[in-house]
């Protein structure tokens, strides 16, 4: 569930604990990685990857979250997909 | 009991932190006002323009020529458009021009290809309303400006409550801390207060994945505290019993319908809406602003899905597409396209119909903002009687600013507060709290209590109906509800307990949805109701207002101010 801090990357800064609107995380201090809290309370705004300095956090879309899709090509060959 | 650990005063209280009350803030302060803005959250990164927009509705003489009615029209016939008082889609218009000018100045790029854009929202051959800029960075300027315009800022605070003086006027506000182990108050006492906390989501069960409170197109903190407030304090509520339901991709509920440019197609391949057969950079297909219905209703009667097909666009037309996405805020979806290879030029996107939330209904204000409860003004989402997205909520949070900082001088501080009040205000909190550790029912538990009542007794079109009945039976069981949570709702800290008050916020607003409903005898959009199937031509031009006085709920009609 998202949001996945890398703790290789992460210099704990805390900026995305700071910024969520979700309250998703919590930061005990500078250095420390922040932990994910709630992940399920995550709105997917993205604020965290866009603003951390160091490119340590991404969202794993959730499995029902999924887009559902099908081929341009065959939809517009009017054949049912 | 939770201690009030800390007073403040200040001249305008903005209660949020997103597009509309940073609006407010920064022009009270330019009137001198001494501003401070309480945010659930970080306004840096707070609400549904988090990260990003990017049609901002104005009108820009410039590119529109003199007729400012010529954009008046488009806007009240766009999907944005249906619960409006014509007069202040107007005096909204008019201060447009220099908003855009102004967040320009800012910083905020308004024309980043070097011109003015203006495209989606429309229809072919009719003017465009809709500006396209990149919003991106929006939020975090916005803050940065109001820093340097001397506004002060509490962050991670909830506002729970009013706080009121010996004849029962607000006159401040009670805001929960959030930020530390143990929950606290700040009391904050000030001449006028500025409402702007966004949208209500989380109302009804999801659509998109049941069970899952949070796929969501809106910021799902924003649970309608202002209309709730307004609501709970005999206020003016005025159109939330019309239903607003988004649509977008399936299944992440996500904005941005209008960057997609492609044709709404059947899955015999054939379009859906008479406007475009290809996709098209400028329009795109404005069919499902047109109707968001048609994609429940052609999926229940099987003729559907609907997809969305970029297919056979240049692949310019599409990497401008993706940088549209991408400013309004909507690159976490991107970013699932291209960890699962789904490409706009070989695949089609399904579309849906979300569950509905509130936005562009609730407070009823006056052409300057002010709510009907003095010194209180309203601005963005939480207004019922006008709605622009993003645009509406900078101009009209704005225009709330600047009256409630003029208000400011002649309104007197408060000296003494009703003590009564306060102490109801803290004990509610505070029993919630006190549950912690006791195996109590769960935020949660509420939360999905009040969507189910939502969804069943207060329902939305397609094939379901509102009635007497049902309407009056959920009204039952939402007071039920209230009294069981009352005995029952605990919180283990300051987080849930935050969420826990938010639950309350919703039976407050599904409520006044539901005396609404029930008073609104006719069927109007996604309003209907099977006892009074008819749309009545003679409530064509007014608003029904309904009023909350100490549990005693009415209902007036008045004419739409033109
Ligand atoms: C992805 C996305 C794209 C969008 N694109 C467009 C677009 O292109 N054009 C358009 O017109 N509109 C767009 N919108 C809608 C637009 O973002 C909103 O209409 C706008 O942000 C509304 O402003 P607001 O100030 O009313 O609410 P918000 O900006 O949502 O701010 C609400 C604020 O209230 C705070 N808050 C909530 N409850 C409390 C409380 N109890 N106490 C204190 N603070 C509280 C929140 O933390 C938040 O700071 C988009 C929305 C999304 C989600």
């Amino acid at each position: 569930m998202p949001p996945i801090i890398d703790k290789d990357k992460c210099i704990g800064c805390g900026i995305c604990a700071a910024i969520c609107t979700m309250d998703v995380f919590s930061h005990s201090g500078k250095g420390h990685s922040p932990e994910v809290l709630y992940p399920e309370e995550c709105w997917h705004c993205r604020a965290c990857t866009m603003d951390c300095p160091k490119g340590a956090v991404r969202l794993r879309l959730p499995i029902p979250y999924r887009l559902l899709f099908v081929d341009s090509a065959t939809l517009r060959q009017g054949r049912r997909v | 009991m939770i201690p009030i650990q800390n007073e403040m005063t200040c001249d305008v209280l903005c209660v949020g932190g997103g597009i509309a009350a940073l609006q407010a803030s920064i022009a009270a302060a330019e009137e001198g006002s001494d501003v401070l803005l309480v945010d659930k959250a970080h306004p840096r990164r707070s609400g549904s323009g988090a990260t990003g927009c990017d049609h901002f509705g104005c009108y820009l003489p410039e590119v529109h020529g003199d007729d400012i009615n010529v954009i008046v029209r488009e806007i009240l016939g766009s999907q944005t458009g249906t619960c409006h008082d014509p007069r202040l889609t107007r005096r909204f218009l008019k201060e447009s021009t220099a908003m855009v000018h102004r967040w320009e100045s800012w910083g905020i790029p308004m024309r980043p290809k070097g011109f003015y854009e203006f495209k989606g929202h429309a229809f072919p051959t009719r003017p465009r309303a809709f500006l396209h800029y990149d919003g991106r960075q929006q939020k975090p300027i916005l803050y940065k400006k109001a820093g340097e315009c001397g506004v002060r800022f509490l962050p991670y605070s909830p506002v729970v409550d009013f706080v009121f003086n010996e004849h029962g006027q607000p006159v401040g506000a009670l805001a929960l801390r959030i930020d530390q182990e143990d929950p606290g108050f700040t009391l904050i006492r000030s001449r006028t207060i500025v409402l702007a906390t966004g949208v209500a989501t989380r109302l009804y069960s999801s659509e998109t994945s049941p069970g899952m409170l949070f796929n969501l197109a809106y910021c799902g903190s924003c649970t309608g505290t202002g209309i709730s407030l307004v609501w709970r304090n005999g206020g003016h509520t005025l159109n939330m019993e019309i239903p607003y339901i988004h649509a977008g991709p399936k299944h992440f509920a996500r904005c941005g319908k209008a960057s997609f440019i492609g044709v709404a197609r059947y899955p015999d391949g054939s379009p859906v809406g008479p406007f475009v057969t290809e996709p098209d950079k400028d329009y795109g297909d404005v069919t499902l602003d047109v109707s968001h219905r048609i994609l429940t209703e052609r999926l229940c009667d099987g003729r559907g899905p609907i997809y969305v097909d970029c297919h056979g666009a240049p692949e310019a037309w599409l990497d401008e597409m993706r940088e549209a996405l991408r400013w309004e805020g909507v690159a976490a979806m991107l970013d699932h396209m291209d960890e699962e290879g789904i490409d706009f030029s070989r695949h089609a996107i399904e579309f849906m119909q979300y569950e509905p939330h509130v936005q562009g209904r609730g407070v009823e204000i006056d052409e300057n903002g002010e709510t009907s409860i003095p010194n209180v003004y309203a601005a963005g989402d939480i207004v019922g009687n006008f709605r622009v997205g993003v645009s509406g909520a900078a101009v009209y949070g704005w225009i709330c600013g600047k009256s409630a900082a003029r208000k400011s001088k002649d309104a007197p501080s408060s000296s003494s507060l009703d003590q009564n009040s306060l102490d109801a205000a803290c004990d509610r909190c505070s029993r919630i709290y006190d549950r912690r550790g006791s195996g109590g029912a769960t935020w949660r538990e509420a939360n999905i209590a009040v969507q189910t009542l939502m969804s069943s007794y207060a329902p939305v079109p397609p094939h379901k109906a509102r009635s007497a009945n049902l309407l009056c039976a959920g009204l039952k069981y939402m007071k039920d509800l209230r009294a069981k949570l009352d005995r029952e709702l605990s919180a283990d800290n300051p987080h849930e307990l935050m969420r826990a008050l938010e639950v309350y916020e919703l039976l407050d607003c599904g409520e006044a949805i539901m005396h609404a409903a029930l008073e609104r005898k006719e069927s109007r959009g996604n309003h209907v109701r099977s006892d009074y199937t008819l749309t009545n031509p003679l409530l064509s031009n007014k608003f029904l207002i309904m009023t909350n006085r100490k549990g005693i709920v009415a209902g007036t009609w008045r004419e739409k101010w033109n």
